[in-house]
């Protein structure tokens, strides 16, 4: 019950889903996630086995002494997770943050890429 | 709300101010749909407006300051490939802010950090508040 009531009040802010874009290219996959406000150093990146979760802060500037006219966003984390196929090279990932968009670069498995097959001339 | 019936009190404009106030546009449509979403604030010498957008650079995004009112202009590009999820609006927007009061136009400034947007307007000598002196008799 404590551990209960010390996660809530752990997790007070508005949560959101990033919107993200998964785009499959010659090289790998490439996935794109919206996070503005967020800098690198808030930004935590976890990958267990297949598992691969995706958690921010954002943070806006605070002003002193001005009064809010019109609000549309505010203070949020960011969580998403995604499971991974053994298409990706796990141990290559990886991940840029750039003007609030993090990219992560999934590249193929050598496995998985594809192959010209040379027919020989009989 | 206190519903004064008297007759110094225009009550049934009151209750259309009411309704009208419950219906504003700026209520249902702007919040919903806007985009990119924005902060105003405001102190008593400048306006602050705060803009979200990720993967924007600053080049890439048109302010203008007209009569009245701050626009917005930009584009969101997006990649080419075979996209296995969507969901990052992509296309060009535009915002329009009003301002309602005289600024300096000469001495905007916007800045980009971390996919937000920070514009920065001072408002003009003659719309800060000054403090009147009364003289006692």
């Amino acid at each position: 019950m404590a551990n209960e009531v010390q996660r809530k009040e752990a997790h007070k802010l508005p949560r959101f889903s990033p919107s993200t874009d998964i785009i499959e290219k010659e090289d790998g996959f490439h996935i794109y996630m919206d996070m503005p406000g967020v800098a690198r150093e808030q930004l935590n990146i976890n990958l267990q086995d297949t598992d691969l979760e995706i958690s921010a802060q954002a943070e806006f500037p605070k002003l002193k002494n001005a009064s809010n006219i019109h609000m549309e966003f505010g203070d949020c984390e960011y969580v998403r997770s995604f499971t991974i196929s053994d298409v990706v090279d796990r141990e290559n990932i990886k991940a840029t943050m750039k003007n609030g968009v993090l990219e992560l670069y999934l590249p193929k498995a050598d496995k998985a890429r594809p192959r010209k097959i040379e027919i020989e001339a009989g | 709300m206190v519903i004064d019936l008297s007759s110094f009190y225009n009550v049934p404009r009151q209750m259309d101010k009411f309704f009208d106030e419950l219906w504003k546009p700026s209520m249902i449509s702007q919040r919903r749909h806007a985009y990119p979403p924005v902060n105003i604030s405001e102190d008593t010498g400048k306006i602050y407006i705060y803009s979200e957008m990720p993967g924007i650079q600053i080049e890439d995004v048109d302010i203008t300051l007209t009569d009245g009112s701050l626009v917005i202009k930009g584009n969101r590009k997006h990649d080419t490939g075979n996209y296995y999820r969507q969901e990052r609006p992509a296309g060009l927007f535009q915002r329009v802010i009003n301002l309602n009061v005289p600024v300096d136009a000469d001495k905007v400034k916007a800045r980009m950090k971390d996919g937000i947007l920070e514009i920065i307007i001072p408002k003009a000598e003659e719309a800060k508040p000054k403090k009147v002196s009364i003289e006692a008799e």
